[in-house]
């Protein structure tokens, strides 16, 4: 049951073996003669400032509240889409009316001006 | 390949799938097209109209479960979508001339107002425990939204924030208790629950457990001692209109599963009957008594609404009764009809004077010297708070005769005593109120707004008529919604 | 066995990180070993064998709540200090209530007559193929698939009414706001 998971638990390894890999050589191969500049944190060349995490506009917050409820109509969906094809032309009309009344909401949230960037 | 669904499917559920389309395409067009708010406002009424319709064309049909047994549409539940239709139109009514003088009218409102108004109806269809589930969520996440609807407004704002975050972990419980009862039975399926319960291959100890969690949930749309605590702040801090039709439909919908569910599932729960007795008198003692300290109209009538609950639930100790369920049933149908009437009509007068929005004209001082000025009025409102205690001609005087006999009947004589005794104690702050619209001497500002009054006019007319002479045809009516599947 | 191995490394990991949840004074690391938690929750979903929980819980909750719960506490200030004390004035409290529940949970646990570990996990390694025929085949979840539907466009609707509706105005009471004529 479990070796299906191989593949991704290989990857996660990987993948943080890789960043951990290159980290600890930069330490250990690079030479590190640290001067002020240097220690500065890096910002496209430029003077960083202010503090590295501030206050966000709350659009963030709003758009990733749009976002997350349609993430959970593609999570309804999954299951359906994973069987689509067994259940035929009854199934798709399900599907389509689902998707239509989220539709409607999104219309809503265009016209409503909630995926403007104001 | 199964049989899809048929026609008939469909046709048991017209009034919600007419009323969900017809709001989807409310909110497009509100957008796209409609610049008028007012034409939103009566383009929705006109969709509860024809859902009325729709669920009186439905009455006088057998008793059908369809989709596979997620949805009934019996006697109760039409009798009950056909309640809710009305209602629907009765808030809408009562908003319109509200938001728009207080400049908060929006297209979403209405729309909102008629998602609610579907879980609702759903809510007194339910077959299924999934369907519960949804049914509460959507009949109360418009509900919160429509309570911040004066939404630059502190009060409004709160209230909502109350009411949500309680409403959250209040679905919380019902989850958990609707996963106990899955755990119990290993169905989700009321009618098979039914089955299984009578086949003996229940857990019951995790069925108690599931049912009293669920009625915590519901406890908490109903608003029942203890777990009333956001009622008062609630009803105060939201727009007037939302608060009546909350007040009024809320109760509905959350009676609507409870009595589906213990009258027909859980009877054999009887454990739960003092839990169930200790919640009606709670709610009945302390919603009576701090409904009196009260001087703002609204906390009033939330404290009172908490003592409805109360009352209703009262008859609802009887559920693990076989004989007695039925009656239990049709009397609180008959008091939800009875007190959903005098507090629609009651909120109306409170929109009619509320002079700004959740600022003046909501003290009881305020009503002073009504009946000079306003004579129909006062009487209107007269006769909702004399309905609300019960006096005799009124409707509510049935209704509290009905529920009184049914709990006498299952031998709960002082749950009884507390009902009739909480009673007198509520008349002290009804009838303060008509001493101060008729005695007092007062300069009363009344809004001109031919929809509400007329509304409130109805309400009050239908609490007189009805209790004078339909009474008993309503009750016998209302008997005839028991509850069964199949 | 393996899965035994697995179970024991996740749940240790998935404690420390709710401590470091419950305890860090910055909220933003506080999130992070809460999205841990969260992942440790898959995993486990995965164990028992419960594959589209899992996925549901990726997408969800690591997907959109934590990055949700991220950006409402970007929008605070004190983003990123340690501002403020770890614990409540009352915390002996939550810790004698914690600790009852816990051990009533286990207590209960232990008691269960399913739980003395052999019990089979029930569901079909095609669990997700049959929870999509369940809820989309006419003899399934057809109307609560169609109700969820209505309930998602309802809170979207109301999501966006309580983020953009309403502009804050001055003064004591709402104007008249003007409709967006976009």
């Amino acid at each position: 049951m479990l070796w299906q998971y191989v593949p991704i638990a290989i990857m996660l390894v990987l993948s943080m073996g890789l960043a951990a890999l290159i980290v600890a050589l930069g330490h250990l191969v690079g030479p590190s003669r640290p001067t002020h500049r240097k220690m500065i944190p890096y910002e496209s060349g430029m003077v960083p400032i202010g503090p590295g995490m501030r206050r966000q506009p709350i659009r963030f917050y709003r758009i990733a509240m749009l976002f997350l409820l349609f993430d959970i109509e593609v999570v309804f969906l999954l299951p359906w889409a994973v069987v689509s094809r067994k259940l035929g032309l009854f199934g798709f009309i399900e599907a389509l009316i689902f998707i239509a009344i989220l539709l409607v909401g999104y219309l809503y949230a265009w016209k409503g001006g909630a995926l403007e960037w104001e | 390949m199964t049989v899809p669904v048929t026609w008939q499917d469909v046709a048991a559920l017209l009034p919600e799938f007419f009323l969900v389309v017809w709001a989807s395409a409310l909110l497009l067009l509100d957008v796209f097209w409609i610049r008028e708010k007012r034409t939103t406002a009566w383009l929705s009424a006109l969709g509860f109209v024809v859902a009325l319709v729709l669920a009186v064309g439905q009455m006088g049909r057998a008793p059908l479960l369809a989709f596979r047994g997620m949805v009934i549409a019996d006697a109760f539940s039409v009798f009950l979508v056909a309640l809710f239709a009305l209602s629907g139109l009765v808030g809408i009514l009562l908003a319109q001339d509200y938001l728009a003088r207080n400049g908060i009218e929006r297209g979403e409102f209405y729309v909102l107002l008629m998602f609610s108004v579907v879980g609702m109806m759903l809510m007194a269809r339910v077959a299924d425990l999934v369907m519960i589930f949804l049914a509460l969520e959507l009949f109360s996440l418009p509900l919160y939204v429509m309570t911040g609807f004066a939404r630059p407004r502190a009060d409004s704002e709160e209230a909502a924030l109350k009411y949500f975050l309680l409403g959250a972990f209040a679905s919380g419980f019902m989850a958990f208790g609707i996963a106990l009862v899955y755990g119990a039975t290993s169905t989700t399926s009321l009618p098979h629950m039914v089955d299984v319960i009578q086949a003996g291959e229940a857990d019951l100890a995790l069925l108690t457990a599931g049912a009293a969690l669920v009625l915590t949930g519901l406890g908490f749309k109903i608003a029942t001692v203890p777990f009333h605590m956001w009622t008062p702040d609630v009803y105060h801090g939201a727009p007037s209109p939302v608060s009546g039709f909350m007040a009024a439909t809320a109760k509905m919908a959350g009676f609507a599963a409870l009595l589906r569910l213990f009258v027909l599932v859980f009877p054999v729960v009887a454990d739960l009957t003092p839990v169930l007795w200790a919640l009606a008198a709670l709610s009945m003692v302390l919603g009576n008594v701090a409904a009196i300290a009260q001087r703002n109209i609204k906390r009033l009538l939330a404290y009172s609404s908490i003592a409805h609950a109360g009352y209703m639930l009262s008859a609802a100790v009887a559920f693990a009764d076989p004989h007695l369920g039925p009656q239990a049933v049709a009397a609180i149908l008959f008091y939800l009809v009875a007190y959903v009437l005098a507090t629609f009509g009651a909120w109306g007068v409170v929109i009619l004077l509320e002079r700004r929005i959740g600022q003046e004209g909501l003290l009881l001082e305020d009503y002073a010297g009504l009946s000079r000025q306003y004579p129909g009025l006062a009487a209107a409102m007269a006769v909702f708070m004399l309905s609300f205690i019960g006096v005799p001609p009124t409707l509510g005087f049935f209704g509290k005769f009905y529920l009184f006999r049914v709990v006498l009947d299952a031998g709960f004589v002082g749950l009884a005593l507390i009902g009739v005794l909480t009673s007198l104690v509520s008349a002290y702050y009804y009838l303060r109120v008509v001493m101060l619209m008729y005695m007092k001497p007062g300069e009363p500002i009344v809004r001109r707004e031919p929809r509400v009054q007329a509304t409130v006019l109805a309400a009050a007319a239908l609490t007189l008529f009805l209790g004078l002479t339909a009474a008993s045809s309503l009750y016998a009516w209302a008997t005839e919604a028991i509850l069964r599947f199949g | 066995m393996v899965a035994y191995w697995i179970f024991a490394l996740v749940s240790l990991l998935m404690v420390l990180a709710a401590l470091v949840a419950v305890t860090n004074r910055n909220l933003v690391r506080a999130t992070m070993g809460l999205v841990l938690v969260l992942f440790g929750n898959a995993v486990l979903f995965v164990l028992l064998e419960a594959y589209f929980l899992a996925v549901a819980q990726v997408i969800i909750y690591i997907g959109a709540i934590a990055i949700l719960i991220v950006f409402a506490i970007m929008l605070t200030r004190h983003v990123g200090d340690a501002w403020g004390p770890a614990f409540h004035r009352a915390w002996a409290w939550a810790v004698v209530v914690a600790g009852g529940l816990a051990v009533g949970l286990l207590f209960w646990i232990a008691h269960w007559p399913a739980a003395d570990g052999k019990a089979k996990s029930p569901v079909d390694p095609q669990y997700t193929k049959l929870l999509g025929k369940a809820l989309v085949a006419p003899d399934g979840y057809v109307i609560p698939f169609e109700v969820a539907s209505a309930l998602l466009l309802a809170a979207l609707i109301g999501a966006i009414y309580v983020a953009w509706g309403g502009r804050r105005v001055k003064g004591p009471y709402p104007q008249r706001s003007e409709e967006k004529e976009a």
